[in-house]
């Protein structure tokens, strides 16, 4: 990464967020809450490293949830259904499956990119912990994550109150014969890819680095705090009730899940 | 009536609406992509909503892009939407 950029990080004083696993609808109202609360100035710029305690099909802002989630499938493996508050396709999550994490910040720190350039410059200090661990991956536009063998990620951002929301979901297992049952992938959607397996264009980074989930996420961190530095910052108690309120209100509601039937 | 196209190098948009006396009701778009405002969902679907099932795919697509002028759109297209519409109202489910 050239320095500019670099120095476009190092503007801030970054802070890691890594706490207790949480239920589906907790993950998508503490994302609001802490969204919220970097843009109100309440944090500074905060990077959140997720642990899930359920399985879960989080859909996308505008996606039909008829569409995407096969009811019956969903219910068979208790699977939780969510909305997040970002665009995106439908991701299929299961707690030791998955790596995914958010970035708080204000929208200073993509100032004058395109929302396709802001993807690639969020992304640059994970391609770079990955290379480490010899993976070499890339961005591909619009929003995923990718690598020769196969995909690796999808990202997802929304900019609201002067303030940037970028979370990225990386499978580091799959179980593509449960995602299939539980998603619905039209073959409309893999049109243009060429591939009429959607389970087979994924690669996920246990395949390709042999390690452990928990190095893998560490190795994430040591990257990010080596070159923009982080500090430790647990929740706070206004922040934990603020998300407690959210998921109650909004996110639990039959209303917020179904927004797009 | 239900239609999906996936925009080239884009994301997939969906329609959903019925046909009353000719022309289109109850339009929701749905899909993959992203928008801001988020808003933006709901103007696009007004400005088709009530068309006769008749109008030209072009006519469609102009007023999509006017009534998202104000919002930033990625993976979605105006035309991409009139080819969902299209598809939803000839019954060409891919």
């Amino acid at each position: 990464m050239i320095d500019e950029q670099l120095a476009l990080w190092r503007a801030y004083d970054w802070q890691l967020v890594r706490g207790a696993a949480l239920q589906p609808v907790m993950q998508m109202a503490l994302d609001e809450a802490l969204l919220d609360a970097v843009a109100a100035g309440h944090r500074p710029p905060t990077l959140r490293i997720w642990e899930w305690a359920a399985s879960a099909v989080v859909i996308g802002r505008f996606q039909s949830l008829r569409n995407e989630v096969d009811p019956d499938g969903a219910q068979r493996y208790g699977i939780h259904v969510v909305r997040r508050i970002t665009g995106g396709g439908a991701m299929f999550i299961e707690p030791g499956n998955t790596i995914t994490y958010s970035l708080y910040a204000p929208a200073s720190l993509v100032a004058g990119m395109s929302m396709v350039q802001s993807y690639a410059f969020c992304e640059r200090w994970v391609l770079e912990a990955l290379a480490s661990l010899g993976v070499e991956a890339w961005h591909q536009p619009i929003n995923d994550i990718t690598s020769a063998a196969g995909k690796i990620g999808g990202a997802a951002q929304i900019r609201r109150s002067g303030a940037l929301l970028h979370h990225v979901t990386m499978a580091y297992d799959i179980d593509s014969a449960r995602m299939m049952e539980v998603l619905r992938i039209g073959r409309e959607k893999l049109s243009d890819k060429g591939i009429a397996s959607a389970a087979r264009r994924v690669d996920p980074l246990r395949r390709q680095t042999g390690l452990p989930r928990e190095a893998i996420i560490e190795r994430m961190i040591e990257t990010f705090r080596s070159r923009h530095g982080l500090a430790d910052s647990p929740l706070t108690a206004e922040e934990q009730s603020a998300a407690e309120r959210l998921a109650e209100t909004k996110f639990a509601t039959e209303e917020w899940i179904r927004t797009v039937p | 009536m239900h239609g999906e196209y996936k925009v080239p190098g884009g994301k997939l948009i969906v329609v959903d609406l019925d046909i009353v006396d000719g022309s289109m009701q109850r339009v929701t778009l749905s899909g993959d992509f992203f928008l801001e405002p988020v808003e933006a969902l709901d103007w696009m679907a007004a400005a088709i909503e009530g068309l006769p099932v008749t109008t030209p795919a072009e006519t469609i697509a102009e007023r999509v892009r006017t009534a998202a002028a104000a919002a930033e759109l990625l993976g979605i297209t105006p035309e991409g939407v009139a080819e969902a519409v299209r598809r939803a109202t000839q019954g060409d489910v891919p």
